[in-house]
């Protein structure tokens, strides 16, 4: 649906994008992630034409964006970051009028409109001008602009920033409702949003793609530490001393210790091996009670530094 | 283009700048039609029109352009704008129109003063619309360099500063070297205003406009490669 070829942006010296290329399937929804500055904007403004790249080639449904931008700009719906909406009119007034910027046939802009109304639950604002809404309804104003003209493709700059954590829900749940129609690129620094909306994640820094994967396969591709937490009632210090006794464990730390007088110990163990069974049936021997056995699975939020760490070192 | 011509149009009367722009003008028409009517007893309305066109349009042509693209940059509205299937030249174009047809509009209204006059003399009617069709060209002139100035900057003040800095340096233009002497628009009224159609005048206008119209579609192109 989406695909890039070595796209680069450069503003006089300084390179925003260094030759980024991906693909984007039709129904996905992908993630683009990255810190500030990444080019996760600069990379959306292209798709959608608001910009123009230095060289390369971006196409939406086969359509080369910058030889037909009209055609190409028809097909999505774009909504900005920082959701610029027009003051002066009502909510109602300014989805009919990007319904009509979008080209909606004449006969479906007055059902349209009522239909993303009702999807962004914004049926008892739509007679109120834009400029008194709150934060979290100008979201969804900016996001109901963007579907009126019932795009194929979908590009949202941080849907969800600035929205309260119920807003942030029910926006999680309408873009994975869209997914099911549309495909969906959206753009984010939370991770963990990322890897609940996604099929996808693209990650950037400093103006590249660093990883392309599903969220899944990152955690595994980065994790390369195997380590279990348990929380022991261990009045005589002995978990410290288990190192030697069971195979396999590499280092043992004591994470903390709670008010109920338990540890938490951290338990480094080789990579392939799960060592769970082993260290129950262990600890059980030498009287040590187990609260609590977890093994750690590495989060996105430390694949995405460590992938961008490994990105800057390069 | 519709869709934008319609909505700058409701904005300019949901904001008061369509009632403000329309007021000064009404109150420039009353004032001229009070000096070269009224006290000297002519008949003629062309130097009404004339003097509404040489001090009206200086005030009104930055009020009515000054925001056109300058707000939509400061509020990212352009983005909105620009990446919808509409040509550059079709929003250009949109929002010219609008900022025309509040022009139209008071010209509608001043055809009481040609009412008023006919009521008391015998004014000539088709001199009055020779005089309200050079109005109009030179207004899509002045309306065109304000819209360029608003495209060139994201700040209303400065466009609105530009677009009256030079109209008022094209008053002079003329007598600083023959060369400027075509940016002085007001003279390309003078034939309208007595009741000539100037086919000079009208190329000369329509080129004008030209210019500007096609200078702010070249910075909008343009913005898109350094944004």
């Amino acid at each position: 649906m989406i695909k890039l070829a070595n796209v680069t942006k450069k503003y006089g010296k300084f390179e925003a994008l260094k030759g980024i290329s991906f693909e984007v399937k039709d129904g996905e929804i992908v993630g683009l992630l990255g810190p500030n500055g990444a080019g996760k904007t600069t990379t959306m403004n292209i798709i959608t034409g608001f910009i123009e790249q230095t060289t390369g080639n971006v196409t939406v449904d086969g359509i080369d964006v910058l030889k037909k931008p009209n055609k190409a700009k028809k097909l999505i719906g774009y909504m900005p970051e920082g959701v610029p909406l027009y003051n002066e009119l009502t909510v109602k007034e300014f989805i009919k009028y990007m319904a009509e910027l979008k080209g909606v046939p004449k006969k479906e802009i007055k059902e349209n409109v009522q239909k993303v109304l009702e999807d962004a639950s914004l049926l008892d604002v739509q007679n109120k001008l834009t400029r008194n809404l709150s934060r979290g309804y100008k979201q969804r104003v900016s996001l109901a602009g963007t579907l009126v003209s019932n795009p194929k493709v979908i590009i949202l700059d941080e849907p969800t920033v600035g929205l309260d954590p119920k807003q942030v829900t029910e926006i999680r749940e309408l873009i994975r409702k869209l997914g099911k129609e549309h495909t969906v690129i959206l753009s984010s620094h939370i991770l963990s949003e990322v890897s609940q909306i996604c099929n996808r994640v693209i990650i950037m820094n400093k103006g590249e793609v660093i990883a392309i994967d599903s969220p899944e396969n990152l955690e595994k591709k980065v994790s390369n530490k195997n380590i279990v937490y348990v929380t022991v009632e261990d009045t005589g210090n002995k978990v410290i001393g288990m190192k030697e006794k069971i195979e396999g464990i590499k280092d043992i730390k004591l994470e903390k210790t709670n008010e109920d007088g338990t540890k938490k110990y951290a338990i480094e163990v080789e990579e392939t091996k799960d060592i769970r069974k082993t260290l129950f049936a262990s600890f059980a021997k030498e009287n040590l009670t187990i609260f609590e056995m977890k093994k750690a699975d590495i989060s996105l939020e430390e694949a995405f530094m460590k992938l961008i760490e490994k990105g800057e070192n390069k | 283009m519709k869709a934008i011509l319609k909505k700058e149009l409701k904005s300019y009367f949901l904001s008061p700048i369509g009632y403000v722009v329309i007021g000064i003008f009404l109150l420039c028409f009353s004032v001229f039609f009070y000096l070269t009517v009224f006290a000297q007893g002519s008949v003629d309305l062309g130097a009404l029109y004339y003097y509404t066109a040489l001090y009206g349009l200086i005030i009104i042509a930055p009020i009515l352009t000054m925001r056109m693209f300058a707000e939509e940059r400061k509020t990212g509205t352009e983005q909105l704008l620009l990446t919808s299937p509409i040509s550059i030249f079709k929003i250009v174009m949109g929002k010219l129109f609008a900022a025309l047809i509040v022009v139209l509009i008071t010209l509608l209204i001043s055809l009481m003063f040609f009412a008023i006059t006919k009521f008391f003399g015998n004014t000539n009617i088709i001199s009055t619309l020779v005089a309200i069709l050079g109005f109009i060209l030179i207004s899509i002139a002045t309306l065109s360099v304000g819209m360029f100035a608003s495209s060139i900057t994201e700040n209303q003040i400065i466009a609105g500063i530009i677009t009256i800095s030079f109209l008022i340096i094209s008053l002079f233009a003329g007598s600083i070297n023959t060369i400027f002497s075509s940016f002085t628009l007001i003279d390309f009224y003078v034939p309208f205003s007595y009741g000539i159609i100037s086919l000079e005048s009208i190329i000369s206008l329509i080129l004008f406009a030209l210019l500007f119209i096609t200078l702010t579609i070249i910075v909008l192109k343009r913005r898109k490669l350094v944004r």
